[in-house]
């Protein structure tokens, strides 16, 4: 086949091989750098940011890179522990203290510069919060700050919290979602046109990298900022180059086209990058989780409850027939767990000993048997009044994880006289029609921050009915040991505890089948070292990385 | 054939305007919401009501279509909700890359698939005609998105010959600013332009052998051997000139695939045109890109044909249409 081919390439592929050569032979260049300060790394990924101002995007991509451009007053640790403030570091702040229970007072570091000199004060802090908490800006991220009356300037490096409640993440809520905004360039533009502000493609910030360039669809490039405040980062140039789909970037990544890929996805990836010797693996934490969620409501009308689903018993028995742990063997191999309940790795209540209904299919039939749901008809489907044992699950295309887990549930199901239809629909589809309340069952897949709260809040509670709880979940016991958990207890132990009667609770009553929490794989070039990954923001302590001088490779000498 | 030219352009505008009235209706009405934010976090119902009062997605679907006519007829496309930025800046941006991978492929596709349909021709039944024949026959039954993974493979992934995607070298050539850069740029060019061109090279040989075969029964090319003009001037003044015609209706036609036809080619190797640009837009219902898209299509499609049917005239006579007609 492959002599097929190249009978027709003789002619010009001489041609084109001499250009090539001839293209080696020039961008071989090797540059005068050398030195401790001298790494270019390069990361291949799909997520490219839509815009560098982050209070108008939730991107991945703006999140990565706008990490390295913008400094928070204060960040999370690898523990991702939102409870308190022990775990956290500080960035711009450089101290804070609690001025009363509802007051927290934070000191700005005065060497922190923004990249155009110009110093950052507490104004810039007191502007940012106005900014996402703007209708006019219509940040993702407003909701997260509600619980937040103001955000003062006491004095240029003194910024002034004041909440309207004491609950046990209040420093998360004030440090972990906004970045500071550099007040003196933001102010003349227009709240409403900040969507497609210049400065959104151009930005200046304050962190340890300053912004070079961005082609779109193509590279964003960073320079280390020598200067800056919190020591200078060791690797002087980041570049992005991104990609249509993950297996692109891993392809580059195994070329030698690429250094870094946060993600690698599939097993079959993680292997390919494991075979390739100048790539070092790095397992950590996922951020997401998946389940098979049943719509409590009927379908198409939220008045009334689903036929199948509305009752308590049969989600108990459809539970009890999957054996999700030879599932998740079967879709990851060893790279994920199974969820103790609706929750991430990454979240600091993740608890495998939380009570969960067993893998039990004699007790599933005996439960679906006893509530009516029997094979009348000797056709393999259990029915009732009529009606058989029967839903469709909707499944995004696009995730291959969860088509693969249809098919699985579909065969699981089968064994217990449930017949299971798929519906693989567009992502957009996907999300019309569980937003309108239009299925019977879904697969979800959800990415999270560190902090429990607003995801098992809007998810599971029936302040999320209208919003993102589309399953139409409702318990007023699993919604107060939620409010407890979030409003109630102060300590971390507590908390923990009520989160735990709260999972349990919700576990019990089987409004979903949760059935993977992925561990994410990074691949990163070997030369790299001091690599620490924090789980919730991937690339957050690149400037803490270094490439030793002797491990140095052509790309790190180039100057421009 | 000014007049007809007049009516020609007049068609052409009502059918882009035509075409693109169609799409904005269809991506209006294809199901599923815009898709601003990534679909795994949840988003909270007053974020998502502000949102769609910022971008205008709350106003009746009449309203939003008047807006758009009116925006388009200033010559504004409209703003990208996914890019946060002028549509026209990022189509500005994708064009001309898409025009130079589908530009090298097609000349790659009608250079070489010219010079093999002619040499096949002038060696009809004999072996070089029956091995390029089948080699033309295998690689135009390849599916172009199969042939690309394996070029990657091959010649990116294992052998390191070329770069496996992507415009540049983004280390060495941030920007194509220098002699050396442009080499570079070339050298990603090699393996999507070959993809895309050798499969088409092959389809557009097959066609000129036909051609050129049908010619050579000619009367005509009878005589001109009749009265002793050499085997070159047969070949190149009679029968490549009227075996042409074809190949100028099949250049026309392919016009639009200057900006349209690379699509899975781009996606294979990163290669930041409209192709990638599209795709996204659609899977995101980004209504303002998807339908700006749809108007660069349309217009090359209508550009394409009424070039082709320009040149056709001009390159055979009995085809013009008379002035008085």
């Amino acid at each position: 086949m492959l002599g097929a081919m190249r009978a027709p390439l003789t002619v010009p592929g001489a041609l084109v091989l001499l250009v090539a050569a001839a293209a080696l032979g020039s961008c071989e260049r090797p540059g005068g750098c050398t030195g401790a300060y001298c790494g270019t790394l390069v990361f291949v990924t799909p997520a490219e940011p839509d815009i560098l101002l982050p209070p108008v995007s939730q991107q991945v991509g703006t999140r990565d890179i706008g990490d390295q451009i913008f400094l928070k007053l204060a960040d999370i640790g690898l523990s991702t522990n939102t409870v308190g403030d022990e775990d956290f570091q500080p960035q711009l702040a450089e101290r804070w203290e609690w001025d009363g229970p509802l007051t927290l007072v934070f000191h700005l570091d005065p060497r922190a510069r923004w990249h155009d000199g110009q110093p950052v004060t507490a104004a810039d802090v007191a502007f940012t919060f106005d900014a996402y908490n703007d209708p006019a800006v219509a940040s993702p991220y407003r909701n997260e700050l509600r619980r937040l009356v103001s955000v003062t300037a006491r004095d240029s490096l003194t910024a002034v919290f004041r909440f309207r409640e004491r609950y046990p993440e209040m420093f998360f809520d004030a440090v972990y979602q906004m970045r500071i905004l550099p007040g003196h360039l933001l102010r003349g533009v227009p709240r409403d046109q900040w969507k497609t502000a210049p400065f959104g493609r151009q930005p200046v910030g304050n962190g340890p990298y300053r912004f070079v360039r961005w082609q779109a669809s193509q590279t964003l490039e960073l320079e280390a900022d020598s200067t800056f405040f919190l020591g200078r980062p060791a690797i002087r140039r980041l570049i992005w180059r991104f990609t249509p789909d993950i297996q692109v970037a891993v392809t580059q990544l195994v070329a030698g086209e690429g250094d870094a890929l946060e993600y690698l996805g599939t097993p079959d990836n993680v292997n390919r990058a494991r075979a390739a010797q100048h790539l070092t693996i790095y397992p950590y934490r996922g951020s997401t989780y998946g389940y098979l969620g049943f719509n409590l409501a009927a379908n198409g009308d939220t008045t009334q409850p689903h036929p199948v689903f509305g009752d308590r018993q049969v989600r108990r028995a459809l539970t009890m027939a999957v054996d999700r742990a030879r599932l998740l063997k079967s879709v990851f191999g060893d790279l994920a767990k199974v969820p103790p309940g609706p929750m991430s790795q990454i979240w600091w209540i993740w608890d495998p000993e939380i009570r969960q209904l067993p893998y039990d299919t004699v007790q599933a039939m005996r439960l679906l048997a006893a509530r009516g749901w029997r094979d009348s008809d000797g056709d393999g489907i259990r029915d009732h009044a009529g009606q058989r044992l029967s839903f469709r699950v909707l499944v995004p295309s696009s995730s291959g994880t969860r088509k693969q887990y249809a098919r699985l549930l579909q065969e699981a199901f089968r064994t217990v006289g449930v017949q299971m239809e798929i519906d693989e629909v567009e992502p957009s589809v996907f999300q019309e029609r569980v937003a309108s309340g239009r299925f019977d069952a879904a697969l979800f897949g959800w990415s999270t921050d560190p902090s429990p709260s607003s995801g098992l809040v809007q998810l599971w509670t029936r302040s999320g009915f209208g919003g993102s709880n589309h399953l139409r979940y409702d318990n007023p016991a699993y919604d107060q040991l939620v409010e407890r958990a979030t409003g109630g207890v102060v300590t971390r132990d507590q908390a923990r505890a009520t989160w735990r009667r709260a999972i349990e609770m919700l576990n019990d009553d089987a409004p979903a089948i949760f059935l993977f929490a992925p561990d994410n794989v990074a691949a990163i070039h070997s030369r790299v070292a001091d690599v620490k990954i924090r789980p919730d923001s991937w690339w957050a302590l690149v400037r803490t990385w270094r490439i030793p001088p002797d491990r140095l490779i052509d790309r790190d000498h180039v100057e421009r | 054939m000014a007049a007809w030219l007049v009516r020609r352009v007049a068609a052409s505008i009502a059918i882009v305007f035509a075409v693109v009235t169609l799409t904005f209706v269809l991506i209006h009405a294809a199901p599923g919401p815009p898709v601003p934010w990534p679909p795994d976090r949840p988003v909270d119902r007053e974020v998502a009501a502000a949102w769609c009062r910022q971008w205008g997605c709350d106003q009746p679907l009449p309203v939003q279509y008047a807006r758009y006519v009116s925006q388009l007829a200033r010559g504004n496309l409209g703003l990208s909700f996914t890019l946060h930025r002028p549509v026209a800046d990022a189509l500005a941006e994708a064009i001309p890359n898409t025009l130079l991978l589908a530009g090298a492929a097609l000349l790659l596709d009608f250079l070489l698939g010219l010079a093999l349909g002619v040499y096949q021709a002038l060696r009809v039944h004999r072996l070089p005609d029956i091995v390029l024949g089948n080699a033309t026959l295998f690689i135009y039954s390849f599916p172009t998105f199969w042939l690309g993974l394996i070029l990657v493979l091959v010649f990116g992934e294992q052998l390191r010959w070329f770069p496996v995607a992507g415009m540049t070298d983004p280390v060495l050539c941030p920007r194509v600013d220098s002699l050396r850069c442009a080499i570079d740029l070339l050298w990603h060019l090699t393996l999507p332009a070959c993809t895309l061109g050798l499969v088409g090279a092959a389809g557009t040989a097959r066609f000129q052998r036909a051609a050129m075969l049908e010619i050579a029964e000619q009367d005509y090319i009878r005589t001109a051997r009749a009265k002793g003009a050499s085997a070159w001037r047969v070949v190149l003044r009679h029968q490549l000139r009227n075996a042409l015609l074809s190949f100028i209706t099949r250049f026309g036609l392919a016009l639009p695939f200057l900006l349209t036809g690379a699509v899975l080619i781009e996606t294979i190797f990163a290669w930041p045109g409209m192709g990638r640009l599209a795709t996204d837009a659609i899977l995101r219902r980004d209504y303002s890109v998807v339908t700006a898209a749809a108007l660069l299509a349309s217009t090359l499609v209508v550009l394409g044909n009424l070039i082709a049917d320009a040149l056709v005239a001009v390159a055979d006579p009995r085809l013009r249409v008379p002035e008085q007609a």
